[in-house]
């Protein structure tokens, strides 16, 4: 038996082909930056131009990009929002699924910006304080939390105008203590636990003056629409908010699918401004939604589709994927070890599925690197599959 | 572990801390309750006393203005040691009657060696918004001192917060605008059952300065050990007097028993010169014993430590013994060890 394994931690020699490496991902998984986009140019100009709208009016817009499972759906929004988060004008959050309803929406979007963001908002927002109330210029967090360490400013000068601000900004109070206790080491875990809406004892919330209770859907949304309405007023343009596999607010209650797109609804009519969502969904269940809930369907209005790949397409994936890790002799505009016809069979063996065609690409790879061939022709995929 | 011993230097002598200033309440009343304790306790030849209570009443004031030197009125020698706070601790129900500049020209006028500025506590009770606005006053208050502040006495700035960043920032916000020769640590009496929370704020002033550290009334028998593990320089207790007036006796090493709990004894556990003589009902009957022995239990809680911290003994392990015995206080002392571990 100890024979059938040979596990080794040697690198499989891609040189043969000019490749540093085996370019293909193995998982299906889209990776969490891709770094590297080979969608359909109709669905980045669709995209490119939604979000250069609110980027350059402000004005919000809303797209939702339909495909089948395994399309690329995951991969266009993670690409879009690797993109985003370089710039610094706006905030970015993906939610990868939108749950049981609004409120499981709201806390995947906070918390895929994470604790540590959120506190260097709060310190933003009193850094912003500090700058008209005191003498000093603090221009970013960092700067904020060293004057605060150094004793330069004093907590107890800007602390209560923050909150009395943020609320008239936010015109939620609890909320605006919630963020401003972020910057209490005492109490920023419970401020973090109530903004993403997990739930805290009525001890923890008394500590920090706070009233309410972030537990449904309503408050979700006035967190949420609150949370904006801070950015704007620290001078981001605004949010992304990015929705993966929308489509499973299908398996939903009917009630349940009506108050989560009802909350949605809600959501994008008190954020006329500073809000792009998108969406990415099943075109079934899109469909359906389209139909039944107009008020709904009308407010987002734009849609994309992802089609399945033509040869063009995976010529042009299959070309950027390889060129990554090109470095030998082989030109970069070449598809080699792959024939042309061999990327004809891949694509009909993955019926223009994005995930399985590049699958299928790595694992052939690896095979013809293991047997030695030249090329990869159109019989070794058959056979290597 | 952060405990440490040093000297000040003061006008009236030199005071080897750690050390605890017995609260008198002179001017509180018409007539110091307080025993004689100076002298008879050679490491209290000190005491805490409230400016403005001696400011507020007349006959005493127009005694100290018209030549008698506050020890004199106090009955005690004048090389005592006194801390002359601001009496701060009343405002938490009254309106602030006074200003750094009258605060600091009574405490001139007591000559005392150490100087607290004005400081107007916090309430557990009070809106953050209104707490914020109290520890705000306070800093102002300690920075008018600060300038107003001349000669040989030492000038502490009353600090308050019920977080561990605003002591470290009011601190520091001190040492940057200010010119202190230490720090005192007020509010704490409100949320002293609350031993992690002060253990927290203590340690934040600890790591905060390098200064003299005071901690405002909470140096009875149980925080003492605490306090002195935590590397606090100076605390002061009124624990004595109320305890007495309670009848209630103080144990070193254990805390308080109601005296009526114990009947059939003969003598107390305590050899002090107080009990060492005296039958239990002898001390029952008598307030002022009872109120000089809970002053000698102080004072051997403080030699203890000293003792232990002095000999090769381990004081961690002299601190878990010391407080095994209460669930509440022990779990306060493990978790101090873990931070103060963390920092040494
Ligand atoms: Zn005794």
């Amino acid at each position: 038996m100890a024979d059938a394994f040979d596990i080794s931690d040697e690198q499989q020699d891609y040189s043969q082909y000019g490749l540093e490496a085996n370019p293909f991902p193995y998982s299906p998984v889209p990776a969490e930056d891709p770094e590297i986009y080979c969608g359909q140019q109709h669905v980045s100009e669709k995209i490119s131009s939604t979000v250069s709208t609110m980027l350059s009016t402000g004005k919000s817009k809303h797209l939702v990009i339909t495909g089948k499972y395994g399309n690329g759906k995951s991969h266009t929004l993670k690409y879009t929002r690797s993109l985003l988060r370089d710039r610094d004008d706006v905030v970015v959050g993906y939610v990868a699924q939108p749950g049981e309803g609004f409120l499981d929406i709201y806390h995947e979007f906070v918390y895929d910006l994470g604790f540590n963001r959120v506190q260097e908002l709060a310190y933003e927002y009193l850094a912003s304080v500090a700058r008209d109330v005191t003498d000093a210029n603090p221009i970013s967090a960092s700067a904020m939390k060293s004057l605060i360490d150094e004793g330069e400013i004093l907590l107890s000068e800007i602390v209560p105008e923050a909150v009395r601000r943020l609320s008239d900004v936010t015109h939620f109070a609890d909320f605006a203590r919630a963020i401003v206790h972020m910057v209490y080491e005492d109490t920023n875990l419970y401020a973090w636990q109530w903004l993403t809406a997990e739930g805290i004892r009525y001890e923890q919330r008394k500590e920090m003056e706070i009233h309410s209770a972030l537990d449904d859907d309503t408050m979700g949304v006035r967190a949420f629409t609150a949370f904006k309405n801070m950015l704007l007023e620290l001078g981001y343009t605004g949010v992304f908010v990015f929705v993966d596999e929308f489509e499973s607010i299908a398996r939903l209650s009917p009630k349940n699918e009506q108050a989560t797109l009802n909350s949605i609804r809600h959501l994008m009519d008190q954020n006329s401004s500073g809000l792009c969502m998108l969406f990415g969904c099943a075109p079934e269940v899109w469909q359906d939604v389209m139909s039944e809930y107009h008020a709904f369907s009308e407010r987002i209005g734009e849609e994309v589709a992802l089609k399945p790949l033509t040869n063009e397409h995976l010529n042009d994936l299959v070309l950027d994927y390889l060129s990554r890790e090109r470095n030998g002799p082989t030109e970069a505009s070449s598809i080699d070890p792959f024939t042309n016809e061999a990327l004809d069979v891949i694509l009909q063996r993955s019926q223009g599925n994005v995930r399985q065609a590049l699958a299928i690409c790595s694992r052939v790879l690896d095979s013809a690197i293991e047997e030695n061939r030249e090329q990869v022709t159109p019989e070794f995929v058959q056979e290597s599959m | 572990m952060l405990y440490r011993q040093r000297k000040l230097d003061l006008p009236h002598g030199e005071l080897d801390t750690p050390v605890l200033f017995p609260v008198r309440n002179v001017g509180k009343r018409s007539s110091d309750n307080t025993p004689k304790y100076v002298g008879t306790i050679p490491e209290f030849s000190a005491a805490m006393i409230n400016a403005r209570s001696i400011r507020n009443r007349d006959p005493m004031w127009n005694r100290l203005t018209n030549g008698v030197t506050l020890r004199e009125e106090m009955d005690v020698p004048e090389e005592t040691i006194i801390f002359a706070d601001s009496g701060g601790f009343d405002f938490s129900e009254q309106e602030i009657d006074t200003t750094p500049k009258k605060t600091i020209k009574t405490q001139r006028k007591l000559d005392s060696d150490i100087h607290g500025t004005i400081d107007i506590p916090l309430s557990r009770e009070n809106r953050a918004a209104e707490n914020q606005r109290r520890i705000d006053r306070s800093i102002e208050f300690a920075l008018e001192a600060s300038d107003l502040h001349t000669g040989d006495a030492l000038l502490f700035a009353s600090v308050h917060g019920y977080d561990p960043e605003t002591i470290r920032n009011n601190i520091q916000y001190l040492e940057n605008h200010g010119d202190f020769d230490g720090y005192a640590l007020g509010s704490m009496v409100p949320i002293r059952t609350d031993y992690k929370k002060v253990t927290k704020l203590v340690l934040a002033a600890r790591n905060a300065t390098e200064k003299h550290l005071h901690v405002y009334g909470l140096g009875g028998l149980v925080y003492q050990p605490l306090l002195l593990y935590l590397g606090v320089d100076s605390f002061d207790s009124s624990a004595f007097i109320r305890s007495a007036g309670n009848r209630n006796y103080l144990i070193p090493g254990f805390g308080g028993e109601e005296l009526h709990n114990i009947e059939d004894l003969d003598r107390l556990p305590c050899p002090c010169p107080i009990c060492g003589q005296r039958s239990l009902e002898d001390i029952r009957e008598d307030r002022t014993a009872l109120t000089q022995h809970n002053l000698w239990a102080l004072a051997t809680e403080l030699r203890r430590f000293k003792y232990i911290a002095e000999s090769d003994r381990d004081v961690e392990n002299y601190l878990d013994l010391r407080f095994q015995g209460n669930e509440v206080t022990k779990r306060a002392y493990e978790t101090a060890k873990q931070q103060v571990r963390r920092l040494t």
